[in-house]
């Protein structure tokens, strides 16, 4: 059964996130699978069972958990999910719609010297790609 | 045989180990990498937004240059790399659409022909572990070794084709061709947390410490893998670890790649060995 959405921000949230990552929400069906695997889940806010939820509700409100930005795309919440959903897609949806607006969370100039030049030059150039707009 | 290589901006710098085990380890073997005439850096992410063609445009052109070496084939080693490049591949096979966007953007007529390979699969497919195993003349018996693949090599399992993605077995089959111990533990698939080093360092720390205790736990000496990032992570930051956690124990991490050189007899200044933080020579030297 198709969930219908009263508002018209939640149905325009949820097009824009199923456009930008390709997936249906809907087909969760909270089974946590996705949540008892993740590398990050110990340092969420949400956990991805939950952001999954508050995506299929179209909650505007997922687009400023922590969790989106913990996230480290090592796809094992989409290698398990029972049905087939990409979760990490969802996640990067997340994360691109706050990019797009210049919303980030990893700033260079903030990054520690002792840090910076010590990381491999694969870290920088992944952490900028999904961290910063 | 001499197939096209593909090293990446990390093995030119911060894993310079890396990248001369591989190629020295492989030469040994009868195998000569030959380093693309031009590469950029690949983008090191695969992009996980439909819209995002621009974050493949890198990896298409490595490809597509690729194309025009011989060999239909094109190695990399670094698990970042391999991923990326492996998953554009896919795309531009798969989906005609993203397809001849990339081709108009890059002025290439590329249509996914080349195979991206991991000395890995060299080593087993095109060269044999019976071969490995007789040409180990060091070895590297009674060495207790833990394998460790971190997420890039071997997710999703549908596009990377690589092996096992619960369970990958071809990085353990190499070490005991090489006479080493094989370590079962259970985290040679999780995470270590990869970028989020710059981003979350208690999460990188809590994951890093769960992997190296579980794989000390059942006896391991040293841990191998193949992504510079994984290897940074768990090495990095074992000196901080200690500091919170006096008990905790040190172990090298490794590249797979030198461990191999190592059983190969290259010249152990030629690996590179003297580049990580916990110092694997003492264990190593005398194994």
């Amino acid at each position: 059964m198709a969930m219908v959405l009263s508002s018209k921000i939640s149905r325009e949230l949820v097009e824009r996130i199923k456009e930008i990552s390709g997936q249906n929400p809907n087909l969760c069906m909270q089974c946590g699978t996705c949540s008892a695997g993740c590398t990050g889940r110990e340092f969420m806010d949400f956990l991805p069972r939950q952001v999954m939820r508050m995506i299929q509700l179209g909650n505007a409100k997922a687009l400023n958990f922590k969790s989106i930005w913990i996230c480290s795309t090592c796809l094992i919440c989409t290698a398990r999910c029972p049905r087939g959903i990409d979760i990490a897609r969802l996640m990067e949806a997340l994360r691109v719609i706050n990019l797009r607006q210049g919303r980030e969370v990893l700033v260079a100039e903030k990054i520690p010297l002792e840090l910076l030049t010590q990381v491999p030059q694969m870290a920088l150039t992944s952490g900028f790609r999904k961290l910063s707009a | 045989m001499r197939i096209p290589y593909f090293p990446g901006c990390t093995l030119h710098s911060k894993a310079k180990g890396l990248d001369y085990s591989t190629r020295g380890s492989l030469a040994a073997l009868g195998i000569e990498l030959t380093e693309l005439p031009q590469w950029t850096c690949c983008g090191t992410v695969f992009p996980l937004a439909q819209d995002n063609y621009i974050g493949m445009v890198a990896a298409a052109r490595i490809l597509a240059n690729a194309a025009k070496e011989e060999g239909g084939k094109l190695v990399t080693v670094c698990s970042f790399c391999y991923h990326v490049l492996k998953r554009v591949n896919y795309v531009i096979k798969n989906n005609l659409e993203a397809r001849t966007k990339l081709n108009d953007y890059l002025e290439e007529n590329y249509t996914g022909e080349i195979e991206p390979v991991h000395p890995l699969e060299i080593c087993k497919e095109d060269v044999g572990f019976n071969v490995i195993r007789d040409k180990a003349a060091r070895s590297l018996k009674g060495l207790k070794v833990a394998c460790y693949y971190g997420c890039m090599l071997v997710r999703p399992a549908s596009e990377m084709n690589f092996d096992d993605p619960e369970n990958p077995t071809i990085m353990e089959e190499l070490v005991s061709a090489l006479g080493a111990e094989v370590v079962e533990y259970p985290n040679k698939t999780t995470c270590c947390g990869s970028y989020q080093v710059l981003h979350d360092n208690a999460l990188v720390m809590q994951r890093v410490e769960d992997i190296l205790n579980s794989a000390t736990a059942k006896g391991a000496e040293a841990i191998i893998t193949s992504c510079p990032l994984c290897q940074f992570n768990l090495d990095w930051l074992q000196e901080k670890i200690l500091q919170e956690n006096a008990g905790f124990q040190k172990i090298p991490v490794l590249y797979f790649t030198q461990l191999l050189g190592l059983a190969l007899e290259l010249p152990q200044e030629s690996l590179g060995l003297d580049q990580h933080y916990v110092d694997p020579r003492p264990l190593l030297v005398g194994a």
